[in-house]
């Protein structure tokens, strides 16, 4: 049977380099957890809900609540920090 | 920590961004309007996508340990077949709309043949690269050739005539299928001899479905961005709570130069009146009025004051409604658009009770950027202007049959929200 051939309209899409994660907690304690307000409507009360339960459950961990400087780009200043005084950070709420 | 209604678009996101395997968890959707009693009520229930406590989710991603194969590096290839095959002309039909390749309408299928025709209306070569799209700024940016933008035009309809308008519109680097959970859509206004030459409508009905040119040139546009920048599909690439009817015709139409009192758009965005191009805005919807009567401060004060600040105005006037405005004043679209950004002002308490206002405009304000840090330590019932100069725009556009004028809810885009080189104003005959 003969078939009919058309042009794809798709664009060509970019090679994508996977990025390797960060290594994994051995523990929390003593340590330092940022926790990233990222800037959609609610998320700096969100993680001040966050911070308040690990206050109460996880004593033992501190944190800190940071505000990404605009959502729709790199923080470079707020990563070096992270990066420098943390030990792991939680970005959030995304929508 | 994501809202689960994002899931599908988190996965995809992480993939394409190039950790794919990165930890996520999720709370109920929405967070925005929740009060810290029923956020605390998020933090202590279930993530709602793995079906377990929440914070047990989170701290399971923070103290397990990362196989191996997570945290290296690899790099994969994402590049597509150049040719679709199928038994029939219905076979194809039904394929194009399974890949989400169409408006679920029937398209005109991209033979080889209707292509290279198409390839003539350009004298730019079929492989010269015309720009990248993207779905979002939170996305890869893909890439599309003069050929791919021809396959697209083949599909909307469109003939070689209008494959100049259609390039400049895929080259401005903005997609008409944006995936903003605000269901926007494009609006493109044209300028210049390309429209005569395409006899494209700027009169009686130029907004609705009465012309060939308009209405192929604003389907290609929707098309080809869908295409393009890797997909349009709800849950995974499109976000919009609603959707949009506009963005079926990405409604496209001629500036009425010739019954306008006014000079040409293009001649404010720094074109002659002998250049042709094609003006892009983003748009949500549009209010109605006809004439300017005794009341008209008050009316368009009111008209205007329920929108959210971030998104701006575009007001369309047809001929008659533009003679009014310049009977009251308005000699220059500019003087119009100054009268706007000086008096149309709503309380403090409601420019920030608007959901981009929020999101948005407190990032500026928060940043330090004026005026919008001032308006934050405004008392709640001071007036503030409601869109600085840069978001308000004013078309003409209709006949004479009345006078009619709109206020389309939206703006040229913000480029800070897009990638580096995105235009909202593109000549046309640079792809001619």
């Amino acid at each position: 049977m003969s078939t009919l051939s058309v042009l794809s309209p798709v664009g060509f899409p970019p090679k994508v380099t996977a990025k390797g994660l960060a290594p994994s907690l051995d523990a929390l304690d003593g340590r330092l957890l940022f926790l990233v307000d990222v800037g959609f409507e609610n998320s700096d009360h969100f993680m001040v809900q966050v911070q308040r339960w690990l206050a109460e459950h996880r004593p033992e961990l501190r944190t800190e609540i940071v505000r990404w400087r605009n959502q729709h780009e790199p923080d470079p200043e707020l990563s070096a920090r992270i990066k420098a005084e943390g030990d792991a950070a939680l970005l959030g709420v995304g929508l | 920590m994501h809202a689960d209604a994002f899931a599908r678009l988190v996965d995809s996101v992480l993939r394409v961004n190039g950790v794919p395997r990165a930890r996520r968890a999720f709370v109920p959707t929405p967070v925005m309007g929740r009060t810290p009693e029923e956020l605390r009520g998020y933090v202590e229930g279930d993530d709602p996508v793995r079906g377990r406590p929440f914070m047990d989710v989170v701290l399971e991603a923070l103290l397990e340990p990362i196989p191996p194969e997570d945290v290296r590096d690899v790099e994969f290839d994402r590049s597509q077949e150049a040719l679709v095959e199928g038994a029939s002309e219905e076979a194809l039909q039904a394929l194009f709309r399974e890949n989400g390749w169409t408006d679920f309408l029937p398209v005109v299928l991209p033979t080889r043949e209707r292509v290279d025709a198409m390839l003539a209306g350009t004298s730019h070569p079929p492989d010269e690269v015309v720009g990248k799209l993207q779905a979002t700024k939170y996305r890869e940016l893909w890439e599309f050739t003069v050929e791919k933008v021809a396959v697209n035009a083949v599909m909307a309809g469109a003939g070689p005539e209008h494959l100049p308008v259609i390039l400049a519109l895929a080259s401005s680097g903005i997609t008409a299928r944006q995936s903003s959970t605000s269901s926007m859509a494009s609006m493109v206004v044209v300028n210049g001899p390309i429209a005569r030459e395409l006899g494209m409508n700027s009169g009686i009905g130029a907004l609705g479905p009465y012309n060939h040119a308009n209405a192929v040139i604003g389907r290609a546009y929707g098309l080809l961005s869908q295409n393009l920048q890797g997909g349009s599909v709800p849950t995974i690439s499109y976000m919009g709570c609603q959707g949009n009817p506009m963005t079926y015709a990405s409604p496209t139409f001629a500036e009425n130069e010739e019954l306008s009192p006014w000079a040409p758009y293009h001649t404010s965005r720094g074109f002659s009146p002998e250049d042709s191009t094609v003006g892009i805005f983003e748009v949500w919807g549009n209010v109605w009025s006809e004439g300017l009567r005794e009341h008209w401060e008050d009316k368009v004060k009111a008209m205007l004051a329920g929108i959210d600040p971030f998104l701006g105005v575009v007001l369309v006037v047809s001929p008659i409604a533009a003679r009014e405005f310049v009977n009251v004043g308005f000699d220059t679209r500019e003087s119009l658009i100054d009268w706007i950004a000086e008096n149309v002002r709503v309380p403090a308490r409601r420019y920030w009770n608007h959901y981009a206002a929020q999101t948005f405009v407190r990032e500026d304000a928060l940043n330090g950027i004026e005026p919008f840090a001032s308006y934050l330590h405004a008392g709640p019932d001071e007036l503030v202007p409601l869109f600085p100069r840069e978001k308000i725009e004013v078309l003409v556009v209709g006949g004479e049959t009345n006078a009619q004028w709109s206020a389309f809810i939206g703006s040229r885009l913000d480029p800070r929200y897009w990638a580096p080189g995105v235009q909202t104003t593109v000549s046309v005959d640079a792809w001619r």
